[in-house]
């Protein structure tokens, strides 16, 4: 192998691979992100629902957040290794452990921000005779709001690092220029790969924080007053 | 290349015949050398991030430094992408002359590991009862024992949840070495993909699954017995 590095120069990024390769580092890039976008989206989907049931039924509460912390010990290795068997080298294998990791932060938050809203907010909306769902969705959500955008960059910046690992499975996103790289011994895509996947987390953590902020323009005026 | 001088693992094995086969855990490439492998890497970095960060984090929060550097780092820490980290290292090393293993990982795993020992350090010994460090000083403490032998004390069973947090994160990510030019734990899940062996795939994730969990279970016991006799004294009054 020494022998291969002393005839070709193999510099940490040759830069012409963004030309030549363009094409395929676009298309891990979005695969990437629609990975990110599945596995998040099922996991809020998912997190709502056990959220709803923790809040609505209080012993629930322990065994959801024990459930949502087991998943998250489970090594990621693992729980795509031991989904392969079932569902094949596919993007449900990977999408599946990604969701499962977001519970533990989206449920947290999610039922944290619903149970922060004081009650007499909730009085103030049933004096004004808004139905059970009006309430949920017109007084209880947008309150609860900051909590849920604040445990969604941590889901969404955690499910980025984590795609890259389902490249072992053939999937990840950017992940896979970093294996192929290795394999290769070339070093240009595993650079790429790992500093887009890293500016790729910071940058969908900035448009959720300025969608939060969008969202809750309250919150703002609030922190701006003295 | 090494792929054809690797033992010949006989296809799709039954899960657990392979993993209760005696043969399966000894010999060179056996689970109790890997199993070696990744507690060694993972000891390393845990009681250097331990060694490290404990004393840095107790004396900032000590003459309360860096206040505003603690929301930053809870945010970074979830972000850090382990396998992306070590994938950039690996070049480095190989420029550097040090080879593919295991300075990527250990390194990776070590930024993985800091965080959440320096947070909860940090936090516990901010969030010591101010009234006991004063009566310390009152009865004569020098600034050295009234970190070591009370803020220090009164924060170890937070700063023990730290380090166990980072010892169950470090050891559920290393198996990613194995895909990374390493070996360790992970290699069966890596192997039993590589040759479509199912069964080797799935004693694998058992494998890796099964030392995150006993980590986990490790630590709570020392976290049980740590505790400082004073403290959990304090600790039993309380919760009656």
């Amino acid at each position: 192998m020494n022998a291969v590095f002393a005839q070709a120069p193999n510099p940490i990024v040759r830069w012409e691979y963004f030309i030549d390769e363009w094409d395929q580092i676009q298309s891990a890039l979005l695969e990437h992100l629609e990975l990110t976008v599945y596995a998040v989206g099922l996991g809020l989907i998912a997190s709502a629902g056990l959220s709803a049931i923790a809040l609505r039924y209080r012993w629930a509460l322990a065994p959801i957040n024990g459930f949502t912390a087991f998943l998250y010990t489970i090594p990621s290795v693992a729980l795509f290794g031991i989904l392969v068997p079932y569902f094949g080298l596919s993007r449900l294998t990977a999408v599946l452990p990604l969701a499962a990791y977001t519970l533990l932060i989206l449920v947290t938050n999610i039922v944290a921000g619903f149970n922060a809203v004081s009650p007499e907010v909730r009085e103030a909306a049933d004096s004004m005779g808004m139905t059970p769902t009006r309430k949920v969705l017109q007084v209880e959500l947008p309150l609860a709001m900051p909590y849920i955008i604040a445990g969604l960059r941590v889901a969404v910046v955690s499910t980025v690092g984590i795609v890259t690992v389902a490249a072992i499975i053939g999937q990840g996103g950017l992940g896979r220029l970093i294996l192929d790289g290795l394999r290769r011994a070339f070093w240009t895509p595993m650079t790429i790969g790992a500093v887009l996947s890293i500016l790729l987390a910071l940058a969908l953590d900035g448009l959720i924080l300025g969608v939060g902020r969008w969202l809750t323009p309250w919150a703002q005026r609030a922190r701006r007053a003295p | 290349m090494t792929l054809l001088a690797q033992a010949p693992v006989p296809r799709d094995v039954g899960v657990f015949e392979w993993l209760f086969d005696p043969a399966s855990w000894t010999g060179s490439d056996g689970i109790l050398v890997s199993l070696a492998d990744t507690v060694i890497l993972c000891s390393v970095v845990v009681v250097v991030a331990t060694v490290t960060m404990v004393p840095l984090a107790s004396w900032l929060a000590h003459t309360r430094r860096g206040e505003v550097s603690v929301s930053w780092m809870v945010t970074l820490s979830r972000a850090i992408p382990t396998f992306a980290v070590a994938g950039l290292l690996v070049p480095i090393s190989l420029r550097i002359g040090w080879g593919f293993e295991p300075w990527p990982i250990l390194i990776a795993l070590l930024l993985l590991a800091l965080p959440p020992i320096f947070l909860n350090t940090y936090t516990a010994i901010q969030q010591v009862d101010p009234g006991a460090v004063d009566a310390a000083r009152a009865m004569g403490y020098s600034e050295t024992s009234v970190l070591v032998r009370v803020e220090l004390a009164l924060a170890t069973a937070v700063i023990l949840a730290g380090v166990r947090v980072a010892a169950v994160t470090v050891v559920a990510t290393e198996p990613i070495r194995a895909f990374l030019g390493g070996d360790g734990l992970g290699r069966y899940v890596r192997d039993g993909l590589g040759q479509n062996n199912d069964g080797l795939l799935i004693a694998g994730a058992i494998l890796v699954a099964g030392l995150a969990g006993l980590t986990a279970l490790v630590f709570r016991l020392i976290e049980g017995f740590a505790l400082p006799e004073g403290v959990r004294r304090l600790a039993t009054t309380a919760t009656r």
